[in-house]
């Protein structure tokens, strides 16, 4: 069996007394779609912050090709954009390609531009952008040092639907220009559209993995998951 | 070391843009030279003069704490603080990015606030303007080193406000120490005393090295 590119192997979070990831396991195949759906507090950002090397965990590790992950290989969009408001898009973009030692800052911020559909402002401040078109300038900042892995925390949040539908479509060009995604939301219908396999994850546990289901049979099985749980506290 | 030009160049940018950290500095000394003046009513000229280094570093020292503070609640926006930790590398170079910037910053309000204190407690800063840059660079280095790597830790506390300066003050006895002795002497146009220079050349050594290594812990949650 081929190693899968990127591994987590029992993650586990805890803040004090309180435990966010309770022995997780993931394994994403390079190229591949994963979301982990989950309601609030179950754990989701927390997961994903430890996969970005953003946060230590308790116990267990994040491995990328059997070795430890790396942030050269991982692209990361968070909740926030990450971006500075009095900054112009180009100069956004060149600043995390300095960042991140590009030789060649100022034509690599011009090529993620036109792939984000941004060139035409490219030199109007970051600040002034909507919400649809900073959250693509988000995804051009993520893939600055061409990452083998996207991780995505909710990025749907705070899109009307011609910019989230935008945004899907891209997502689905990425992943079929070989990014490996890991996508994480609330939202069932997102959840199925852009991965190959869903993991539920509740209370820091993950609940359920489901491969190539329809988005009513996600939905579905979900809510008998969160049920399932409510179930077991009562 | 292409990190730190980097982090220099976009703190540098967006300064020149919003101009909050200067003009917050730079206001908060300029009250401060104020309250100073009414606190000290009736000084004759040489009674001034001979409180006038204690008092200028005692406005330099507050007004860097606002700078510092202010340094990283920039990085809080949208959380580009993260998209700093996901840097490779040595963090090192990030912490001295944001030094760099904040003693540039730092040392502008520092000249500006040094003409209002002339005027206001009539002082003649031209003389031993040189000697005085000196002393203020040595003392604003072990400022800007210290403060910025606790100002790193303090950003994501609910406290940062308080917990910089309780955090900072203590640790800067030793910088106002050797800046005020070199500062009293240079005014009275002698050359700053050795013992001064090396505490403040000592002090900003560990503290810059401290804080570079430091750093590649402060980031992680």
């Amino acid at each position: 069996m081929s190693t899968p590119l990127f591994s987590v192997i029992g993650l586990e979070k805890r803040f004090g007394a309180v435990a966010a990831l309770r022995g997780v396991d993931l394994e994403l195949p390079r190229g591949g779609a994963l979301a982990i759906l989950g309601p609030n507090g179950a754990g989701k950002s927390t997961l994903l912050r430890i996969m970005a090397g953003l946060a230590h965990p308790s116990a267990g590790r994040v491995e990328l090709e059997g070795g430890k992950a790396r942030g050269a290989s991982i692209g990361y969009l968070g909740h926030a954009t990450l971006l500075y408001p009095e900054l112009t898009a180009h100069e956004n973009l060149v600043f995390a390609c300095r960042l991140h030692r590009r030789s060649d800052p100022a034509s690599r911020a011009d090529t993620l531009l036109a792939e984000e559909g941004l060139a035409e402002v490219a030199h109007r401040r970051a600040g002034g952008f909507s919400r649809g078109m900073a959250q693509r300038l988000s995804i051009a900042r993520a893939r600055v040092h061409d990452p083998e892995v996207l991780l995505l925390d909710e990025p749907f949040t705070g899109l009307d639907r011609r910019s989230a539908d935008r945004l899907t479509e891209r997502l689905r060009e990425l992943r079929d220009a070989g990014h490996a995604l890991v996508l994480v939301t609330h939202d069932v219908g997102q959840a199925a559209a852009l991965s190959d396999e869903v993991v539920i994850l509740i209370e820091g546990r993950v609940q359920g993995r489901h491969h190539g289901v329809s988005a009513s049979g996600l939905e579905t099985a979900y809510e008998a998951a969160l049920e399932s749980r409510s179930a077991a506290r009562r | 070391m292409n990190v730190a030009l980097a982090i220099l160049w976009k703190d540098l940018v967006c300064e020149w843009r919003s101009r909050d950290r200067v003009v917050a500095m730079l206001l908060f000394s300029l009250l401060m030279a104020l309250v100073f003046h009414f606190a000290l009513p009736d000084r004759r000229p040489e009674e001034m003069r001979a409180l006038a280094p204690g008092l200028l570093w005692t406005a330099w020292i507050f007004a860097s704490l606002l700078g510092l503070n202010r340094s990283f609640a920039l990085e809080l926006e949208n959380d580009a603080l993260s998209g700093l930790a996901l840097a490779p590398g040595t963090r090192g170079w990030i912490f001295l990015g944001k030094a760099a910037a904040s003693f540039v910053l730092i040392s502008l309000v520092e000249v500006l606030t040094a003409f209002v204190f002339a005027l206001f407690f009539d002082l003649d800063l031209i003389q031993p303007a040189a000697r005085l840059a000196g002393v203020a660079a040595l003392g604003t280095l072990g400022i800007t080193c210290m403060g910025t790597l606790l100002a790193a830790m303090a950003v994501r506390t609910r406290f940062r406000e308080v917990l910089l300066p309780i955090l900072l003050l203590p640790a800067l006895f030793p910088v106002l120490a050797g800046a005020v002795d070199a500062t009293i002497a240079v005014m009275e146009g002698h050359p700053p005393p050795f013992e001064a220079i090396q505490l403040l050349i000592v002090i900003d050594g560990v503290y810059l090295v401290v804080s570079f290594l430091g750093f590649d812990y402060i980031l992680d949650e």
